[in-house]
């Protein structure tokens, strides 16, 4: 069990209120119907799911029902920070976009 | 077909019925606050153009700071998002209020629904009423501050929870209302519950067409 900050409503609260959501900023393929099924199978199965520091996506069930980012270490749930949609992106970008 | 009738979700415990004076023989005083209004109302909270229209046809000034309530002449706003609040008002009085807001929002992009149907209400007062939502939440209400509003866990359930006067509101789907009053009566058992009028003011009779 950890706690979690959520950006919209502005507090921190008890993981049980939240939902997972995966990982953030895959990006949608521009156009699927020129993908190979590899290429579409990769887009919507394969994740990094790093050992380690991890951008993902989280929605507040039971409170604002909104979905944020949180940069989480899988490894030992420490927290790094949590950000609206439009903000993570801007600090996931400025990390270069990796784990 | 016969006519839609109001009926409470909880109408199968007889709340009314068993309202009896509030005293010292309980640690918890309980009851539902049936039939009342509920408008779910959303829009874009940053812009003036909404926030203005629809604090002026509600009568009272939208919150926008999350987590948040405003109340006043019988007219309660819920902050329940960034885009979204909850009006909750008495029955009487719904008609009237979703009609002005739908005429001030017309040229605003902005959602009115009626959701009267959706919820109700409990109201949950006395000496141990926070020791029984420590209990059944995992929201550390001994901390919350008055004026506050939080969407919460309420067992396996969700509520939105808010303090009010002596005691706390608390707003739960319909659908869940039967689980959240059981629930609530069997944490209240070390404690003692009693059922009172906490309404202050006759609320609408059961059964009578919507
Ligand atoms: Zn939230």
């Amino acid at each position: 069990m950890f706690v979690l900050f959520c950006p919209h409503c502005g507090e921190k609260r008890e993981e049980e209120e939240f939902g997972y959501g995966g990982e953030a900023f895959i990006p949608r393929p521009a156009t699927p119907e020129a993908l190979d099924d590899e290429a579409w199978g990769d887009y919507l199965f394969m994740r990094k799911n790093p050992k380690g520091w991890h951008w993902e996506m989280w929605s507040h069930n039971t409170g604002c029902r909104k979905f944020f980012v949180v940069k989480r270490n899988t490894a030992t749930n420490a927290i790094a920070g949590s950000w609206t949609l439009a903000e993570g992106r801007k600090a996931y970008d400025a990390e270069g976009g990796s784990t | 077909m016969s006519e839609p009738t109001m009926r409470s979700p909880l109408h199968s415990f007889g709340l009314s019925e068993q309202a009896k004076p509030i005293d010292g023989s309980c640690g918890v005083w309980a009851n539902e606050l049936r039939h009342l209004g509920y408008i779910s109302l959303r829009g874009n909270g940053a812009d003036p153009a909404f926030a203005t229209a629809a604090s002026t046809a509600i009568g009272v000034s939208l919150p926008l700071r999350p987590c948040t309530f405003a109340s006043s002449n019988g007219k309660t706003i819920l902050w329940l998002s960034p885009d979204e609040w909850m009006i909750v008002c008495p029955r009487a009085q719904l008609s009237a209020l979703l009609g002005s807001l739908r005429q001030a929002l017309t040229d605003v992009r902005s959602q009115v629904v009626d959701n009267s149907g959706g919820y109700t209400q409990v109201i949950i007062e006395g000496r141990n009423a926070l020791d029984v939502l420590q209990h059944v939440s995992v929201y550390d209400f001994a901390s919350m501050e008055p004026g506050r509003v939080v969407g919460t866990t309420f067992g396996k359930s969700s509520v939105y929870a808010f303090r009010q006067g002596n005691g706390y509101r608390l707003v739960l789907r319909r659908s869940f209302a039967d689980y959240i009053w059981r629930y609530l009566v069997r944490a209240a058992i070390p404690y003692g519950l009693g059922i009172a009028d906490l309404a202050g003011s006759p609320l609408p009779e059961e059964g009578v067409p919507i």
